[in-house]
């Protein structure tokens, strides 16, 4: 009896082994890929903060015209764009703003574009509306895609397709901490308080600057989210594949010990009758 | 020539920062030019060559898309993409000039299909232009 159990718990071992070095492997790409990420990531914010910051001024200074884009429209049709992962085993990230956004989306009349299979999948089986199922792979989106998608995006938006355009995407905090989160990104906001009027010259005027700025800014919103999504993703995927890890270290170590127990009890068993028939 | 300080940003990094005697850029209605002590400006940039004189040397650049800001002497250029001439791919402009070209004369293109396959001429012909003129 006891050889038997020693040779399944041997059996354990050894799979509980191989699992820990797929993990071991899985966490070591992810870490190499989040290296990358993270460049990316540190590398495109000087844009968006150049980008935002020349927005916001515009916006504040803007005393003599009026643009869709700032105008509040009775909101009845919102538009989601939501970036997942394409893979799971990466802990709770594609759960987490899955879940965040379809919180947001109760009560509401929304069409959904969704970036990276696992939204996609997820959109699909709710049978929410789906603007294209195009961009199911976000690995594959390169800085292009992002900027014809915020094209389409701006032009339906002037057409009144949709009145409110917000953005849910995963915020690459630190390798520790990402947090899923949701951006208004049209209609733009105007700050409250006083208006002044700046000296600086718009070429050819104001109103057409905004016109071609805007859609440049959701570009590089867009890109600005997805870059932190990937981060995050990956950061999510290596702490999971080092606590998977962890655990099968754990599991090995217990199974070792009860291994070791019960070909102890084999031997003294062994022992015994061997005393007990001579 | 007096300098002023230039930034360069695109989404992939910071193609340049330092200083600069003159800039040209072509905006959505035109070249602009700047100089030392230009007055505070916003302009969105179209598609063309970019002329930089750096310690009074030229350097040429393929500058798409984006805005160029002048905020109190200090000069931003904001473009979507920024290639240096010497380091444009050629090769690649090349492809994406015939591939463009083949979507063009085919009768059987959709419209959306002739729109970005005019964006991918221009930015191929810009490419090629700036290339060849360093």
């Amino acid at each position: 009896m006891a050889g038997v159990s020693t040779k399944e718990i041997k059996n354990r071992i050894r799979s509980m082994e191989s699992t820990k070095q797929i993990t071991k492997a899985m966490e070591m790409v992810a870490a190499s890929k989040l290296r990358h990420a993270q460049a990316r990531v540190t590398n495109s914010r000087p844009y968006f903060e150049i980008l935002y910051s020349t927005i916001t001024d515009i916006v504040d200074s803007n005393l003599d015209f009026s643009s869709p884009y700032l105008m509040e429209r009775d909101v009845k049709k919102s538009m989601y764009i939501v970036i997942a992962g394409d893979r799971g085993l990466a802990g709770g990230y594609n759960s987490n703003i899955l879940k965040k956004v379809w919180s947001e989306l109760e009560g509401k009349n929304a069409v959904v574009l969704p970036i990276g299979k696992k939204a996609v999948d997820f959109f699909r089986s709710r049978k929410m509306e789906l603007l294209t199922e195009n961009y199911a792979e976000a690995a594959a989106i390169s800085i292009g895609d992002c900027f014809t998608i915020a094209k389409q995006l701006s032009k339906a938006y002037c057409k009144g397709e949709f009145d409110e355009i917000i953005i849910g995407y995963t915020n690459f905090v630190s390798v520790l901490s990402q947090t899923p989160a949701t951006l208004r990104l049209l209609p733009l906001l105007q700050s409250a308080g006083e208006k002044k009027p700046s000296d600086i010259v718009y070429e050819p005027n104001c109103a057409e600057v905004f016109e071609t700025i805007v859609p440049e800014y959701l570009g590089g919103i867009l890109y600005g989210a997805l870059c932190e999504s990937r981060a995050a993703e990956q950061a999510a995927r290596r702490t999971a594949m080092d606590s998977a890890t962890q655990n099968a270290e754990e599991m090995i170590a217990d199974l070792s010990l009860k291994f070791n127990q019960a070909r102890q009890a084999a031997i003294t068993q062994e022992i015994t009758e061997i005393v007990a028939g001579s | 020539m007096t300098d002023f300080s230039l930034k360069i940003v695109t989404p992939d990094g910071i193609c340049y920062d330092g200083t600069a005697q003159q800039l040209t850029v072509r905006s959505t209605t035109g070249d602009i030019g700047i100089l030392a002590g230009h007055i505070n400006c916003v302009a969105p940039l179209g598609m063309g060559r970019a002329t930089i004189i750096i310690d009074g040397q030229k350097c040429y650049a393929a500058c798409i898309g984006g805005m160029l800001s002048v905020v109190d002497g200090k000069v931003t250029l904001v473009p979507t993409t920024f290639e240096w001439a010497d380091q444009i791919d050629v090769p690649r402009a090349e492809r994406s000039y015939q591939r463009a070209q083949d979507i063009l004369k085919n009768k059987d293109s959709t419209n959306t299909d002739i729109k970005l396959a005019e964006a991918r001429l221009r930015r191929a012909l810009v490419r090629k232009s700036v290339a060849s003129s360093k």
